[in-house]
């Protein structure tokens, strides 16, 4: 009876640390599914998606499955914090993902520090997340605005040397900060500032700061907006005549596959650094663009692409640590070096801040055509984390 | 002195010019709002709505091969039995039942919204943008300036200036005004007042559609497009006085400069701000508004 009794014990014991090692591994997706931004919350979603079916069907993360939990953040940093503490506390979910506007990102890494929980962008540019506002409990897998300044400098360098440069940038976090990255690495490589305006975000008409920006004449304009808000400033600029003989720059999230039908024949000649391009000639990227197309019925994006990139550093990590809690991921994520469609990524384990090559790509007939690339290592700039 | 020519002639002018059209804009929006709040004394909060309905509306009819000329007149034509349908069937149920404002502000809320999402569902979250039909920049005093935006700020008084006709000088205005002033003696005298509401109704929300075909091509189309101008919108039909066409008119032009000239001297951010503020002096010390309400002048 005794025996009988501790068999049972065991039995049970043993169902119910299965029934644990069975447990869907849960990921809470905390991005835009509304509002201005929604064009590029559909990119995370699918390329989140995309991803977990593949892990999900080849076995899962150290044999559990992953199950996602969608909130809409609204690009919204004060709705962001409240539905990531919806996510921490009442789904309880192991890592979260998915935030866009760089605001969002920073107000969330906070309540990741509080809930001692991991969080990754896949989008935000602002250099703070992993610089001055860096957190232990931060990653970020997509370039940021520095390394895209990189990219875009080395263009201006030798396309245009000594250029007069004009920046208009969205009057918050991303736009103040891609601005003052990229005038800070134009001005190193010898060009001229004649002026600098910021623009509500949503601002239904750009004409106003049109005056000026004829006014101070530059012959290069950099600007940093995104979504909706690239289509009507193109567009306007090019109603105005003002985008005439002005050479336009912009941060990788200016154009994507989601405006650039909207903005039409004004995105011609517009030109980028970015970390992913669908027209990046590797198998792995023909494989992964082939999928997403299949799947989505358009072509990814470079938010899509470091979206879908993202989970396979997390189920590496978690395979390495052999475990979820957020020390042991922490620390296998540091360092992790990871097979993505642009090529292998490196996270820098001082400021968690992956590293990746970079392309300068420009609008040729309505198409992203890629004009140069620049080494990982050459783009990173330096590691001001010093928070941990 | 020639800084200053150039000054008024490259900065000012052109400013003050794209303040007239997005004026326009703003008083297109506001003139449906005006006329549903003056007469029905319903705040319609999917007046937004209505005009991204507007909007995507020609932009699908635009898909199926229609001319854009065509479209400013057939994409409010077809919006009047949206409005019919919206008004007999949603509005006059909740109208009598308790507080009128807060019982026909939540349901035309709930009505947005939902306008929103389904709009999201057919259209997908992204933005598209119609052709414009007149593409290139005309001349005017030395000023370049779109030519569709002189197009839209000319094609915005006549209609402002038809929409005042026919609620000012027309025997069907006059019934819309009795109705407005007096329903029960209006209804006794022979106003079918029923059908005045729902015409009123229907006149607001395809002056909403109008606008939303006419702004297409300037601000792009997306499923959101509706909290766009309605703030403004709003602002508007209060410091103009609710129900007031003038009113509106007046509100919308002088709002709209000052907010294009101030971001001239202040930072953009701090345009919206001073408009708001502005609204807020008129409710303080002249809470009706510049002008009355229809039928109360």
């Amino acid at each position: 009876m005794k025996h009988n009794l501790l068999t049972t014990t065991t039995i049970a014991m043993l169902l119910a640390s299965s029934a644990y090692a069975q447990e869907a591994i849960k990921i809470g997706v905390l991005t835009p599914l509304s509002g201005t931004y929604a064009g590029i919350g559909q990119q995370v979603r699918w390329g989140i998606d995309q991803s977990v079916e593949e892990i999900n069907a080849a076995g899962g993360i150290a044999g559990r499955q992953i199950e996602l939990v969608y909130e809409d953040s609204e690009a919204n940093p004060a709705v962001a914090v409240t539905k990531a503490e919806k996510l921490f506390t009442v789904d309880n979910v192991d890592f979260l993902t998915g935030t866009v506007n760089s605001g969002a990102t920073l107000a969330v890494g906070q309540v990741a520090d509080r809930a001692d929980k991991l969080i990754a962008t896949t989008v935000s540019f602002s250099d703070a997340i992993t610089g001055s506002g860096c957190s232990p409990n931060v990653f970020r897998v997509n370039a940021r605005a520095g390394q895209q300044s990189e990219a875009l400098a080395a263009w201006l360098k030798q396309e245009k040397p000594g250029a007069e440069v004009y920046y208009l940038g969205p009057d918050y976090e991303m736009g103040r900060s891609t601005v003052a990255a990229f005038k800070e690495r134009a001005e190193s490589v010898g060009a001229t500032s004649t002026g600098e305006v910021f623009a509500p975000l949503d601002s239904k008409d750009y004409s106003q700061y049109f005056g000026q920006l004829r006014a101070a004449r530059p012959d290069v304009l950099y600007t940093s907006v995104a979504g909706n808000d690239t289509v009507r400033l193109f567009t306007q600029m090019n109603d105005f005549g003002v985008s005439e003989g002005l050479t336009i720059l912009g941060a990788s999230g200016t154009v994507t596959a989601q405006n650039i039908n909207a903005i039409g024949a004004a995105a011609e000649g517009f030109i980028t650094g970015v970390g992913y391009s669908v027209l990046i000639d590797s198998p792995e990227n023909k494989a992964f663009t082939e999928a997403f197309r299949e799947r989505n019925g358009a072509d990814p994006d470079l938010y899509g692409a470091d979206s879908y990139g993202l989970l396979f550093a997390y189920k590496a990590a978690v395979e390495a640590a052999g475990a979820t809690d957020t020390d042991s991921v922490r620390a296998a994520l540091e360092g992790l070096s990871w097979e993505t469609p642009q090529g292998t990524k490196t996270i820098r384990a001082g400021d968690h801040q992956a590293m990746q090559p970079m392309y300068v790509v420009e609008v040729k007939n309505g198409q992203f055509t890629i004009v140069r690339s620049i080494a990982g290592e050459d783009a990173i700039g330096p590691d001001t984390c010093d928070k941990f | 002195m020639p800084d200053l020519i150039s000054y008024l002639q490259f900065v000012l002018a052109p400013q003050m010019l794209n303040g007239l059209a997005l004026g326009v804009s703003v008083i297109l929006v506001a003139l449906g709002l005006t006329i549903i709040f003056g007469l029905l004394d319903v705040i319609n909060m999917s007046h937004g709505e209505f005009y991204a309905v507007g909007a995507f509306g020609a932009l699908a009819l635009s898909a199926l091969g229609f001319n854009y000329w065509v479209l400013i007149a057939l994409v409010p034509i077809l919006m009047i039995p949206i409005g019919v349908l919206t008004e007999r069937f949603l509005i006059r149920r909740v109208y009598d039942g308790g507080d009128r404002h807060v019982s026909t502000l939540l349901l035309t809320f709930g009505l947005g919204m939902i306008a929103e999402d389904l709009l999201k569902i057919v259209f997908g979250p992204n933005t598209h943008r119609p052709e414009n039909p007149l593409p290139g920049a005309t001349e005017v005093l030395g000023v370049f300036i779109p030519t569709y935006r002189l197009f839209l700020i000319a094609i915005g008084a006549v209609v402002i200036v038809a929409v005042a006709l026919v609620v000012y000088r027309t025997r069907l205005g006059a019934m819309v005004r009795a109705a407005a002033f007096d329903r029960n003696m209006a209804a006794s005298l022979g106003v079918r007042v029923g059908w005045v509401y729902s015409g009123a109704f229907a006149f607001g929300v395809a002056l909403a559609g109008l606008a939303g075909v006419l702004l297409a091509p300037i601000y792009s189309v997306f499923p959101t497009m509706g909290h766009d101008f309605i703030l403004m919108a709003f602002t508007v039909v209060i410091v103009g006085g609710m129900g007031s066409i003038w009113g509106a008119v007046i509100a919308g032009v002088l709002l709209t400069q000052i907010q294009a000239i101030s971001s001239l001297v202040i930072s953009p951010v701090w345009a919206d701000p001073i408009v708001f503020g502005v609204m807020v002096l008129v409710l303080m010390f002249r809470p009706q508004g510049i002008f009355g309400r229809i039928g109360h002048a």
